[in-house]
């Protein structure tokens, strides 16, 4: 069938110079992780404990994650930044935690407004705001559930420490990361660049955190498109042989697997969005994907900690990984406690159906509103 | 199911054309089964069960070929919106015929039955010509040539006024009803399905606006 306008979907580059160009953004990511820890190390003392206090009461962290996230509207980039500052140390681990969780809060904000597109249609609307904070209501049930737990027991930090033990050394120590030397020589170039131009001490490491975050935020935009191209076939193929067939635990490896692919949960949940508002996907099969979105996007998480040598670093990204399992293993096996997000999603979106002006309402209230207010007063 | 993604296949589209082309085959079968029954003599009740069976193949795959356009469209964005809103009618079509290949079996439940009928040879001329237009949009579709659809437009568009043309004559001829109706509904069915093929292979030569439509644009197929 030939139309007029019809594009070959993968079309300009080969997939191999395309697969290349990958490789070396993902190098790219890691030099800004680097930096970004660098930047830090740069700092005196005193400007790490004044730049971090704010993060010491956890839940004005856990509105920190939030904000962070919605701001950069991916958590893969605000992961990646929490554990390049958890690498220099300036940054603890427990006070970490809660942001990574208001990070997996944050990331939800994107299918969110993706599903507000179909605003004006009722009950493509119900579908899609409803497959939408399904995502919202899992991650702030499992954040209900494990922040007081990991607060009062330190249940998730220290699983993920043991592992981080095991593979790297005890907190504290120094790991020759092979790949930090790779990426050490063009960090020190930039160190070098910006001392050139006569800057010092506390500028040169806000400058050097400044370029580490761009970095971060570019190579992983880029990461994510080109990764998104590269795949998209196969994408399609497998959603078409496991969507509608309700197959629970396979619709959530899906999930992981394609999020990993692309480096980003909010690629995978938003594809879901429409799926859901046309009725080609139910709520109840669509959820499971997004778990495993949830799970899928931790691996950045530990990629960055590749690019540093504190073991904290991997044990950061362990929570996040764990944080999310433990979550499924919690709500998603026991049929009932699986329906809870389900239900309140139908039921916020029975009500923003009805009052569509509640959606973005909503949207404002837990995304950015609760999460500045908590900080303000918390921080 | 989850290891498709680490398979390589075909794209998206590709498979979508490749089911398009397998639900054409299966409207075929539809349509040879039904003629078999109405005037190659085969018994009803042997294939009634087929036609029904594969009738509903027809309505599913149309069912799942739409959510696989929409995944299609939520994956891989606009690039080939074009391709998939031509697909959304094309296969459409090809349902329509399944429908019409079941009304002519239709026939059969009347007690109508034109096997050895003195116009047989020329009833049996017609239904197989149009059984091969079948195997002739297969090809167009895969090989998009442009020239091939318009010659192949050209021949539907002779059949469809000769079709038409027979309907008018059994309206006015002094037969008797029961030779006369069978013979009109089943031109006009044979019209319709004529009609249907030419609608699918309309995305290879002309742009999206025209589908549905047939004489440059003029006639509505709903309407034809």
């Amino acid at each position: 069938m030939t139309t007029d306008g019809e594009a070959p979907t993968n079309s300009g580059i080969p997939s191999l110079l395309r697969s290349t160009l990958v490789v070396a953004l993902i190098y790219l990511f890691l030099v800004g992780v680097s930096s970004l820890e660098a930047g830090i190390k740069v700092m005196g003392a005193d400007t790490q404990e004044r730049l971090f206090s704010t993060v010491s009461n956890p839940i004005a962290g856990l509105f920190i994650g939030i904000l962070g996230t919605v701001l950069v509207q991916s958590s893969s980039a605000s992961t990646s930044v929490i554990v390049g500052l958890v690498a220099t140390r300036a940054l603890k681990l427990d006070d970490a935690v809660p942001m990574i969780m208001g990070a997996n809060i944050g990331t939800t904000v994107t299918n969110t407004l993706v599903s507000l597109g179909h605003v004006r249609h009722s009950a493509e609307f119900k579908r899609a705001f409803s497959a939408a904070t399904v995502h919202d209501f899992f991650n702030l049930i499992a954040v209900g559930l494990l922040l007081p737990l990991e607060l009062a027991t330190g249940m998730l930090s220290n699983f993920a420490e043991s592992i981080s033990e095991q593979l790297l050394g005890s907190a504290g120590s120094e790991w020759k990361s092979p790949i930090k030397q790779y990426v050490k020589e063009p960090v020190s170039w930039l160190k070098d660049a910006w001392g050139a131009v006569g800057v010092s001490g506390n500028i040169l490491g806000t400058l050097m955190v400044a370029s580490g975050l761009l970095i971060v935020l570019a190579a992983l935009a880029f990461i994510t498109r080109n990764m998104r191209l590269l795949v998209a076939d196969r994408v399609e193929r497998s959603l078409n042989a496991v969507l509608g067939k309700g197959a629970g635990i396979v619709a959530m490896m899906l999930g992981v697997i394609i999020t990993v692919s692309v480096q980003s949960s909010s690629i995978t949940t938003s594809i879901l969005i429409p799926l859901a508002a046309a009725g080609v996907v139910s709520l109840r099969n669509a959820y499971p994907v997004t778990l495993g979105a949830n799970v899928g996007t931790t691996i950045t998480a530990l990629l960055a900690a590749l690019a540093t040598d504190a073991p904290e670093a991997l044990t950061i990204a362990l929570v996040h990984t764990t944080f999310n399992i433990v979550g499924i293993l919690l709500l998603y096996p026991i049929p009932k406690i699986r329906d809870i997000p389900i239900r309140l999603a139908e039921g916020l979106a029975e009500v923003a159906v009805t009052r569509r002006s509640y959606a973005v309402t909503y949207v404002i209230a837990a995304f950015i509103v609760i999460p500045l207010t908590g900080v303000a007063v918390l921080g | 199911m989850v290891m498709s993604f680490f398979r390589k296949g075909e794209s998206g589209i590709e498979h979508i054309e490749r089911r398009v082309v397998s639900m054409l085959g299966e409207a075929r079968h539809s349509y040879d089964m039904a003629i078999a029954a109405v005037i190659g003599g085969a018994d009803p009740d042997t294939v009634e069960a087929d036609i029904f069976e594969t009738d509903e193949r027809i309505n599913r795959a149309e069912q799942e070929l739409r959510g696989e356009l929409v995944v299609h469209i939520s994956v891989q964005g606009a690039d080939n919106i074009g391709a998939v809103l031509a697909y959304t009618l094309l296969i459409k079509k090809i349902e329509r015929i399944g429908d019409q290949a079941k009304n002519v079996f239709d026939l059969t439940r009347e007690g109508v039955s034109l096997a050895g009928s003195p116009d047989s040879a020329e009833l049996q001329r017609y239904a197989s010509k149009i059984s091969g237009l079948f195997g002739e949009v297969t090809e167009i579709l895969s090989d998009g040539d442009a020239e091939h659809a318009m010659e192949f437009r050209a021949t539907c568009d002779k059949l469809r006024h000769e079709c038409e043309q027979h309907v008018r004559n059994f309206m006015h001829t002094d037969e008797p009803g029961h030779y006369a109706v069978p013979r009109a509904v089943l031109y006009r069915y044979w019209k319709r399905i004529v009609a249907n093929l030419s609608g699918v292979v309309i995305g290879v030569t002309e742009p999206l606006q025209h589908h549905e439509y047939l004489d440059g644009g003029t006639t509505g197929l709903a309407d034809d």
